[in-house]
């Protein structure tokens, strides 16, 4: 049925979208930072697949599966050189420069891919292969499951990791109160860099999960900024599980009203929601109002 | 105290900047290990402002040391993972994170010797036994006092600076609070209060000294 | 303005026309034309994002507006410059004037946000609306500046009219942007919170600075499009924005010259990076990383500063009393404040009487509200419920800066002074939004009354606490209050500043001034205090003689703790 196969695509693409946008939202608490360079950085991710997979022998069908721990690497090695680069040294500078240094590195990443690969958009192999199977009268693809497979595998370790371990702990200290963090002893600039690894890999794994259905090209790191924005705004400002339902909503308006008008209208319908949202309740459907402190 | 032994923790001719404003000009102190020293004074008099310097958290000049070592050069957390500990006036505890994970966080030991020290802190306070599971913010403000001090302990330090402990706790707790505190010196910890409740300062000190306008007057 | 100031514009204006006519071949004209565009765009960017401080990333969007308006009108409509040029501008002020109002509340990321969405339907409508805008590929075919009949002409006819009208928009800049208005902007920007005690509506300020950078947009746009024959989405893409960012950081966001050098330096460097081809978009993004890192104010900052405005300190022939500072006498009523910040009840049905002529002492422990009092009666933070009534007047639902406008200034516990301002500009500013009425004692009164005279000239950044908590005290009753609050004035000063502030308050109240004090320090209220207040938990625990107060048990046990 043909919702059937609508809900599945939305939840396969509001898994990839949840990637992103907790990815940002991590990066968010440990800096209270806006990255704009992390759209370009799930588009490096798409991109360093698409390197990896043309190293492999083209005539053996490879699952794109495998290239997952290396793009994770990959990305985040990208996150701790953007942490060090863009933030750390202006952290106490207003939070606009902040903005800047990361849209400057947004436009290093996107115009360095462009050089390199070229604007021709690319595609990364499937996950575990093409394909489909019947079911309730539609045809459900084994990419849509594995993508959703693996963004909720990613998120469920993050939030073990968050909640049961000890750098998890730290994590979560850090972004309560950073200086009281640091009066414990925790080491403030390392779980910032680490926020960053994190974030950035997380980016980089849906890159690859978006690669293969949706293509890879240079200069799509701008709208998936706006998406991860919008879900963290949605979501609630600093909250991973909003920040993952956000994702979610996103990308069943999309395919939806994709589905019921057209793509444009999709797209226009959600920006124009993003404002009512703003307008009406900026603090998002989770998050706190913002009080002025006495 | 044996005259010749280094203090634990000695502050020497420490001027505080603070946005902008020089709280605290030209003040010294010592604390010696197994001894109460009280920083007196009225609200605005400084004492935050000092013990914040001696963390780091403020722009000083003067000399700090520890157990004879300076420090004055080292980043906040590197002097607390030396050997102080500090425990912020309105107790700060981690609102979103439970009882339990607000004392382990505290700790850069190992595990088990982070579960053995948790085990301690719950023995000396035990109203927080029953509320390990509770996030912080759902706890009284006695309590939140309580699990900022047990944090302060988790890490053994060698000299902890309280700011103002016994604000808003009732009688009791405060009393409990001034017995746990004994039992820290008796281990052989240095302990700097900062307080201007002088009665709760003047159940435990030994030491004092009076901090006026950001100037010690008395000592 | 002496004619010697103009020298260097002079020079630099001779060396353009030079080479415009001369060297320059008709490639580099129209990157020179291209240049004068962007300055527009640039002068026009420096209002919202130099001066007012919110990063807008709508900036393209009017560049786009304004480009299709006159590629739209021009190519459809035949209409000439004169027509096209305002009804572009005027069609980008519209855009900006009809999301202004809820887009403008917003602060830092949501903003940027909402502009960001805004710039991107503006383009979606631009794809796909090809009625109007010839969707993906554009209106080309746009024909030159057409003037009564006469047609500006690539080459240098055209760098002539994109240059007249830059020039244009530099004079319009520097009207705009005159020292009074930066040194608004800067309060607003810089010191957000006190602004409405300058009397300043900030608000106003961004509205303001947002609908001249979308007019500036409009007009780079319109002139944009003839440069280019062609008018295409690209215009309202983030492209644009980039471009306009990257210039206004590399230039320096406030000074007219960092318009200039941002626009032409960045114009042309795609010519002398050529050589690096596909990776020249690297290269600028490395840049504006770098200047970010390195040079935050842009290459501007190493330009000699502007002349400072303000001349040697003239000394008032007359004595200066407090008299010429108390405002007309008013008393201050305040009933039933209650104010709570999520489950913590900050004011508890607070009520409160300030009768002109007394200094009236508050005290209390941490988190008894006091602050929260201050800002309830400033309108920083307005109650939950209750009233306050100024002089039988009722000010409870004014806007903060009014209340400062009708006679209520106050001070903050940490003086709230933009560290580049001048101390003389403070003052004056806070005279001109707050003491709007002729009685306002003179800027030069209010410095030598407060013995400021001799650091007039000096920025607020390098003086001592002691001083910036005098300067934030002549900043408040220069515009002639009635009331006037000060949070906690003695923290951090010295005994003798203390003593001197203590004098200070004790000859405005003489002179009729109705004085709240909130301090811990009681010997620094004790002997100016006519009355003292105990605040604790949000409520008044004791009032009366001084004496009385702090030999009040409850007050003891509150505020000094058990049985001090």
């Amino acid at each position: 049925m043909i919702a059937t196969q609508l809900l599945v695509n939305a939840a396969a693409l509001g898994a990839a979208y949840a990637l992103v946008a907790v990815g940002f939202v991590l990066v968010l608490n440990a800096t209270t930072a806006v990255n704009f360079a992390h759209g370009e950085t799930v588009v490096a991710g798409g991109f360093a697949a698409v390197a990896m997979a043309s190293l492999l022998p083209p005539d053996i069908s490879v699952p794109g599966l495998i290239l997952l721990p290396g793009v994770l690497a990959v990305s985040a090695l990208l996150g701790l050189a953007i942490g060090a680069l863009a933030y750390l040294p202006i952290r106490n500078q207003p939070p606009v420069s902040v903005f800047v240094t990361t849209i400057a590195v947004g436009i290093i990443i996107a115009n360095g891919l462009n050089a390199g690969f070229g604007a021709a958009p690319r595609s990364a192999p499937p996950l575990i292969g093409t394909g489909g199977f019947e079911f309730l009268g539609a045809t459900i693809s084994r990419q849509s499951l594995a993508i959703i497979a693996t963004a909720a595998i990613l998120i469920a370790a993050l939030a073990w990791l968050l909640q049961r371990t000890q750098l998890g702990r730290q994590f979560r200290a850090c972004a309560q109160d950073p200086e009281m963090a640091r009066a414990l002893g925790i080491q403030l600039t390392r779980i910032t860099l680490m926020a960053f690894a994190l974030g950035t890999a997380f980016a980089g794994a849906a890159g690859l999960l978006l690669a293969h259905q949706f293509f890879v090209s240079a200069s799509d790191g701008g709208v998936l900024i706006l998406k991860a924005y919008i879900a963290v705004v949605i979501g609630g400002w600093g909250s991973l599980r909003g920040a993952a339902a956000g994702a979610l909503l996103i990308a069943i308006f999309e395919v939806g009203i994709a589905a019921i008008a057209s793509q444009p209208v999709a797209e226009g319908a959600l920006y124009i929601t993003v404002l009512l949202v703003l307008f009406v309740r900026p603090q998002g459907l989770f998050g706190e109002p913002q009080q002025v402190r006495a | 105290m044996m005259p010749g032994t280094t203090p634990t923790l000695e502050v020497r001719n420490v001027t505080v900047r603070h946005g902008g404003v020089t709280a605290v000009r030209n003040a010294s102190l010592t604390a010696h290990a197994g001894e109460i020293t009280a920083l007196l004074g009225v609200n605005g008099a400084g004492k935050t402002s000092l013990l914040r310097g001696i963390v780091g958290l403020a722009a000083t000049d003067g000399e700090i040391r520890l157990d004879g070592s300076k420090i004055g050069a080292l980043a906040t957390e590197d002097r607390i993972n030396a050997g102080i500990a500090w425990v912020p006036e309105g107790r700060r505890v981690f609102p979103g994170l439970t009882v339990a994970e607000n004392l382990e966080v505290a700790s850069q030991a190992d595990i088990t010797s982070r579960r053995e020290r948790l085990a301690g802190v719950v023995a000396l306070f035990p109203q927080l036994a029953g509320r390990l599971g509770d996030r912080a913010w759902q706890l009284s403000g006695g309590q939140q006092q309580m699990l900022a001090i047990g944090r302060a302990l988790m890490a053994r330090p060698r000299v902890y600076l309280l700011d103002e402990p016994s604000l808003g706790l009732s009688p009791a707790v405060a009393a409990i609070l001034a017995e746990s505190l004994r039992t820290l010196t008796a281990e052989g910890a240095a302990v700097v209060l900062a307080e201007q409740n002088a009665g709760f300062a003047q159940l435990l000190a030994g030491r004092r000294c009076m901090l006026r306008n950001g100037e010690i007057v008395e000592d | 303005m002496t004619l010697r100031n103009h020298i260097p514009a002079a020079a630099a204006c001779s060396v353009l026309i030079f080479y415009a006519t001369t060297f320059a071949s008709s490639y580099d004209q129209r990157l020179l034309a291209l240049s004068g565009v962007y300055v527009i765009l640039v002068l026009g960017y420096q209002f919202i994002f130099g001066h007012a401080g919110a990063l807008s990333l709508a900036q393209g969007s009017f560049f786009g507006a304004g480009a299709y308006a006159t590629g739209i009108l021009a190519s459809r409509w035949d209409l000439g410059f004169l027509s096209t040029l305002p009804l572009s501008i005027a069609i980008a002020a519209l855009l900006a004037a009809l999301v202004a109002a809820p887009v403008l509340r917003l602060r830092t990321h949501y903003f940027a946000l909402a502009t960001l969405a805004l710039a991107q339907l503006l383009l979606l409508a631009a794809v796909n609306w090809e009625g109007l805008t010839g969707g993906a590929n554009g209106l080309s075919g746009v024909p030159p500046v057409s003037i009564l009949g006469w047609q500006a002409q690539r080459g240098f006819p055209l760098v002539a009219v994109v240059w007249a009208i830059a020039g244009v928009a530099m004079l319009l800049a520097r009207q705009q942007m005159n020292p009074a208005r930066r040194a608004a902007f800067a309060i607003a920007r810089e010191t957000p919170l006190a602004a409405p005690a300058f009397g300043i509506d900030a608000g106003l300020l961004r509205f303001r600075a947002f609908l001249i950078s979308a007019a500036f947009g409009g007009a780079a746009g319109a002139l944009f499009v003839h440069t280019n024959r062609v008018v295409s989405p690209e215009t309202l893409g983030f492209g644009v924005m980039v471009t306009c960012l990257t210039m206004t950081v590399v230039g320096g966001r406030t000074r007219i010259a960092g318009a200039l050098i941002g626009a032409l330096l960045l114009t042309h460097m795609p010519e002398w990076l050529r050589g690096l081809e596909a990776y020249y978009l690297v290269a600028m993004g490395a840049l504006l990383l770098t200047m970010v890192l390195f040079a935050p104010d842009g290459l501007a900052a190493f330009l000699p500063a502007p002349k400072s405005q303000s001349g040697p300190a003239a000394l008032p022939e007359h004595a200066v009393s407090a008299t010429g500072f108390a405002g007309p006498p008013a008393t201050l009523d305040a009933s039933g404040l209650h104010k709570a910040f999520g489950g913590i009840r900050a004011l508890d049905g607070l009520s409160l009487t300030l009768a002109s002529g007394e200094i009236v002492g508050v005290i209390g422990p941490n988190g008894a509200g006091k602050t929260t009092l201050a800002n309830a009666l400033s309108g920083i933070v307005p109650p939950d419920a209750g009233t306050m009534h100024l002089a039988g007047r009722m000010i409870s639902y004014l806007a903060p800066h009014d209340i400062a406008r009708a006679g209520l200034t106050r001070t903050f516990q940490a003086p709230q002074l933009p560290s580049a301002l001048e101390v003389r500009e403070i003052i004056a500013t806070a005279r001109t939004h707050a003491g709007a009425q002729a009685n306002a004692p003179t800027v030069e009164d209010a410095l030598a009354f407060c013995g400021l005279a001799d650091m007039a000239s000096a920025p607020a950044g390098t003086l001592p606490h002691g001083l910036r908590r005098r300067v934030e005290i002549c900043r408040a009753i220069v515009s002639r209050p009635s009331v006037l609050i000060l949070d906690e004035p003695a923290a951090g000063l010295t005994l003798e500043e203390q003593a001197e502030i203590g004098t200070l308050c004790r000859a405005l109240a003489d002179a009729g001034m109705a004085i709240l004090t909130i301090d811990h320090n009681v010997d620094f209220l004790k002997p100016i205090a006519d009355r003292l207040v105990c605040m604790a938990e949000g409520r008044i625990l004791a009032y009366g003689n001084p004496d009385g107060v702090l030999a009040d048990p409850a007050v003891r046990a509150a505020y000094f703790g058990m049985d001090a």
